[in-house]
């Protein structure tokens, strides 16, 4: 007979082990699966906050983000208990790669393009839809590695105004001017 | 022969040189914006209102007709070359199109996507003289109830669009339908998901989602994989199809054309659903099924073939009921009411010059759109051969320029990078995105049918299968879904 | 039918013509030397094909088939929320003088549904150009004669289906909740399909999926010309010329509702842009070009001047809140 105190301990000794053992071992599609789950109680919890129409409805508007809710939650459960197939490609490629420059590193080149596209965003109003479109067009290929300047002025040059001419001129959908008087 | 006489009618008016002009420009105008991503055929036609204002009605619904299924049949090109889909519609051309100009098959994907659209246009203009009266009575058939089992059916296709894991491809379908129903909600009024942001009252525009997780993705995926190797030319390939390739594409483009045109005919459906109802059909009855997304030539012929015949179609519901099944076909009845000209049912005696002119014109259309991008295939697939740096920021400009010109919204170029970042996560691990942008279209209009017929029956569910169309479709999914895996465990259980 | 339909439509255009004569006759005074610089954006609220894309198309294109501005004025379409995405991103932008949209009666239910932060208080009206009523529409074989049968039915059976272009406590909604609180029935219990717009809920009559569509009688004239759907009352004081279809008021039933239509500005927009707006929409309204085109599409005129149209405004405001209130519906 194993004194109670002593078997209790055992198995939370055990159980801890387990989960030890479990968290070391959590690959990346369990990952995505607890992010998953945690996006999908979040979006459970804004479908309860959905006010209720004051004339009845057989369906009111929360019922489908509600399905759409729990759906994901069940499916985010089954990903993580999911077989997975051999790692993803992407670790692969890491290998393969013998970067020239910290610039050159893929994750910094998919930030760097990131942050470039974000800029955009926030400058093509006041820089105008011209200067803002050429300044990242041959900003990024620069940023890719491009180092045929003049190309790569007159290419990106030449189609982003032909697309300002085309929009501007001809169709009528209207471009923000901003800096420049075109 | 009643229809022959009307026909050499039609032609009589469609061959006057104004109006073969007229055509002409309609279809260029139409491809190029077509091409462009972002510029879709509403923002088009809405723009050529103006123009067709001092044109005789006949001539100005020529040009009008020509600019939309131009810039359908145009549409295939970017999303071919770039993964960037110039309009909705060919967002389901990109899944076999591009990897096939990735594997040097640009011209062919080109070519074939061009022979599919002809044939679908043709079949869908067909079927629009032969049948139209006929088949506005099966447009209005379809009802809340009859939508929501079409939308059940679509859905289905997720099955067939997640490759490796069902469970990530449902995944995928659900946070597309996610995507889909923020906003504010028709049915009460009320915000959803909106986080109290001004910009997200309006939903989020598709072509946002799909540029992001195609095109955008696309780049950060390749900037990520092989960033500093040396470039190897690409390839565009032959325009040339083998007959066997002729024979293997000619039954898909048949059926799906048949399938498109129908889709079309239904208003609200349209050519996008059509396109990957055509898509996902396909898959499901090729033995070589697996090979689709990964440069089959059925995936192009079949939603190429579909999305052209599903725009000829919704020209039916528009001319012979006067109701508009889309954004697109409505901008075409605007112009049409203050031309003079009713549609409806009375349109054939009052205006058959209008009815009958254009669908003449529809035919010739259709071959200038053939001659016209056969020839220049090329030089458009040209696009590949620029240095890939240069290639990958042209691609970024343009999806930019698309999103930009579709609201004129900073937010809207955030959130096509937020998308872009997710479709590059779902990229590297395992979830498709072809089913997401299948929720997207298909999760607000099902959830949006469903309410309106519960509401019409007053709760009762039972209404979705006591009509005879609903049922129907509900069964064709239900068996959709339970064949493959009945197939599946019973060669099994013969191995 | 359609001959019938036509001629006394003229008239329509004169009674139009005298319930401007106030309006039309104090703006013409005001002119000022601001012109716009560039296109002017004319946004119409809606997706293309509906009312107000209707009234931003025909009037920029009379505006240019008559040559009363030198610059173009662009017909853009900001669809969604019944009209509340497109005010929200012309609130962002509230002193541009080259921007105008198109405006009914939503600017105020909306925002009074509280799906909308911004009402017609956050912008500046300049003018109000026509009307329209509601109008009940039923399939030619429907049991229903009249508005008083449909509602006898109803107040019997509260599942029979009213179909409508716009969302649940906007316009259309609003329009036969409030026939049916005359005709002595509850406001809600008037069974109201919400669908995306006028011609998609008279798709789904003619196809039999609902009893019966309230929509605008502009919109409803090429139906009922095609025979094949009827009207069953109209919301006009008075019958519409040419419209054979009696009132709400002959049957019995004492409501009006107004589908009036105008044109407002940004809140910031300059003084002088305004003048030059409140100016072009009078003269505009005086052309053949425009007397034609509402001819066609069954408008009224309905002239009302920047000062008159924020006048009006402010009591359509107490109307729509009281009767909004007795529906429930009132969230704002």
């Amino acid at each position: 007979m194993i004194p109670e105190r002593w078997q209790c301990n055992a198995v939370s000794v055990l159980s801890i082990h387990v989960l030890g053992e479990h968290m070391a071992r959590l690959n990346i599609n369990q990952l995505l699966a607890l992010i998953l789950l945690a996006f999908s109680l979040g979006y459970l919890w804004m479908a309860y906050q959905i006010p209720v129409f004051p004339i009845p409805r057989p369906v009111d508007s929360d019922a489908f983000p509600k399905l759409l809710g729990f759906s994901l939650l069940l499916l985010s459960v089954f990903l993580f208990f999911e077989k997975t197939a051999p790692a993803a490609s992407a670790e692969k490629t890491e290998d393969e790669l013998q970067p020239s420059g910290w610039h050159r590193q893929p994750k910094v080149q998919v930030f760097g393009t990131a942050v470039g596209v974000l800029a955009y965003a926030f400058l093509i109003e006041p820089l105008g839809f011209l200067l803002a479109s050429i300044l990242l067009g041959v900003g990024l290929a620069y940023w890719f590695g491009y180092r045929q300047h003049w190309i790569n002025l007159a290419t990106v040059g030449g189609i982003v105004l032909a697309l300002y001419l085309l929009m501007n001129k001809v169709m009528g959908i209207y471009l923000p001017q901003g800096l420049l008087p075109l | 022969m009643e229809s022959l006489s009307n026909l050499i009618y039609g032609f009589s008016i469609a061959l006057d040189p104004v109006n073969l002009m007229y055509v002409f420009i309609g279809v260029f105008a139409g491809t190029l914006i077509g091409m462009l991503p972002g510029l879709g055929p509403i923002s088009a036609l809405a723009l050529m209102i103006p123009i067709t204002f001092n044109l005789n009605p006949a001539t100005g619904l020529i040009l009008m007709a020509g600019v939309y299924y131009g810039a359908i049949f145009g549409g295939s090109t970017s999303s071919i070359l770039l993964n960037a889909p110039g309009v909705a519609g060919t967002v389901a051309t990109s899944f076999d199109g591009y990897p096939m100009a990735q594997k040097g098959m640009a011209g062919k994907a080109l070519a074939i996507a061009a022979y599919a659209s002809f044939v679908g246009g043709t079949v869908s203009i067909i079927g629009l003289m032969l049948i139209a009266p006929l088949l506005s009575k099966v447009a209005v058939s379809f009802g809340p109830a009859e939508y929501f089992s079409l939308m059940v059916l679509g859905l289905t296709a997720v099955v067939s669009l997640s490759d490796k894991s069902l469970t990530k491809g449902l995944i995928a379908a659900i946070v597309g339908m996610m995507i889909s129903i923020i906003g504010i909600d028709l049915q009460t009024g009320t915000e959803r998901y909106t986080f109290g942001s001004i910009e997200l009252i309006e939903g989020i525009d598709f072509l946002v989602v799909a540029l992001g997780v195609f095109a955008l993705a696309e780049v950060f995926f390749m900037l990520l994989r092989n960033s500093n190797k040396p470039q190897k030319r690409n390839e565009i390939g032959s325009l040339k199809l083998t007959g066997a390739e002729v024979k293997e594409i000619a039954a898909p483009i048949g059926r799906s054309s048949i399938l498109g045109f129908f889709t079309g005919v239904l208003p609200g459906a349209g050519a996008t659903i059509g396109s990957f109802l055509g898509y996902s059909m396909e898959k499901r009855l090729a033995k070589d099924g697996d090979t689709f997304g990964k440069g089959n030539i059925k995936g192009v012929a079949a939603p190429e073939s579909a999305n052209n015949a599903a725009c000829g179609g919704s020209f039916v519901p528009l001319l012979t009921l006067g109701v508009p099944g889309s954004g697109t076909t409505a901008v075409l009845l605007g112009a049409l009411l203050v031309m003079g000209v009713t549609p409806g049912p009375m349109m054939l005696e009052q205006r058959p010059d209008v009815f009958w002119g254009v669908i003449a014109s529809m035919y010739i259309g259709n071959i200038f759109l053939l001659v016209l991008n056969l020839p220049l295939i090329p030089y458009i697939a040209r696009i590949l051969d620029a240095p890939r740096p240069l290639l990958l920021s042209l691609i970024l400009i343009f999806c930019m320029v698309g999103v930009y010109g579709l609201s004129f919204s900073s937010f809207d170029l955030v959130l096509l990078l937020v998308f872009g970042l997710i479709g590059l996560v779902m990229r590297l691990y395992g979830f498709p995105a072809a089913p997401l942008i299948l929720g997207l279209i298909l999760g607000a209009l099902m959830e949006e049918s469903m309410r309106r017929a519960l509401q019409i029956s007053g709760g009762d569910w039972s209404t979705f299968l006591d009509k005879p169309i609903s049922l129907t479709l509900l069964v064709i999914a239900l068996l959709s879904l339970t064949l493959p895996l009945i197939k599946k465990g019973w060669q099994k259980a013969r191995r | 039918m359609n001959v019938m339909l036509k001629k006394p439509l003229k008239t329509l255009a004169l009674m139009g013509a005298a319930l401007t004569l106030a309006g039309g006759v104090a703006s013409q005074a005001v002119a000022s030397d601001w012109t716009p610089s560039r296109a002017v954006e004319f946004i119409a609220p809606a997706n293309p094909g509906g009312g107000w894309d209707t009234l931003v198309r025909t009037t920029s294109n009379v505006i240019r088939t008559e040559n009363l501005a030198d610059q173009n004025f662009a017909a853009i379409n900001v669809p969604g929320g019944g009209g509340a995405v497109a005010w929200a991103q012309i609130a962002r932008d509230n002193r541009n003088d080259h921007k105008l949209f198109a405006t009914s009666p939503p600017i105020i239910l909306v925002p009074l549904a509280g799906t909308s932060r911004f009402n017609h208080t956050h912008f500046t009206p300049v003018a109000r150009l026509i009307t329209d009523y509601s109008i009940v529409l039923v399939p030619q074989n429907s049991p229903y004669q009249s508005i008083n049968d449909l509602f006898a039915a109803i107040g019997e059976n509260p599942r029979i289906s009213v179909g409508g272009g716009s969302a649940a406590g906007s316009m259309d909604h609003i329009s036969i909740a409030g026939a049916a609180a005359a005709a002595g029935l509850n406001a809600a219990s008037v069974n109201y399909i919400a669908f995306s717009g006028g011609g998609e809920a008279m798709t789904n009559l003619l196809g039999g999926h609902v009893d019966a569509v309230i929509t605008g009688a502009g919109e409803a004239m090429a139906q009922l010309q095609g025979g094949e759907l009827r009207a069953l009352g109209v919301s006009a004081p008075e019958r519409i010329p040419g419209l054979d279809v009696p009132t709400y008021k002959e049957q019995g039933l004492d409501y009006t509702f107004d589908i009036w239509r105008g044109v407002m500005a940004p809140k910031d927009i300059s003084e002088d842009a305004l003048r030059y707006y409140e100016d072009l929409f009078a003269r505009m309204m005086e052309t053949d070009d425009w007397k034609a085109a509402t001819e066609r599409l069954g408008w009224l005129d309905a002239y009302q001047n920047s000062e008159e149209f924020g006048a009006f405004l402010d009591l359509q405001l107490e109307q729509f809140r009281s009767v909004l209130g007795e529906l429930g519906l009132l969230r704002n």
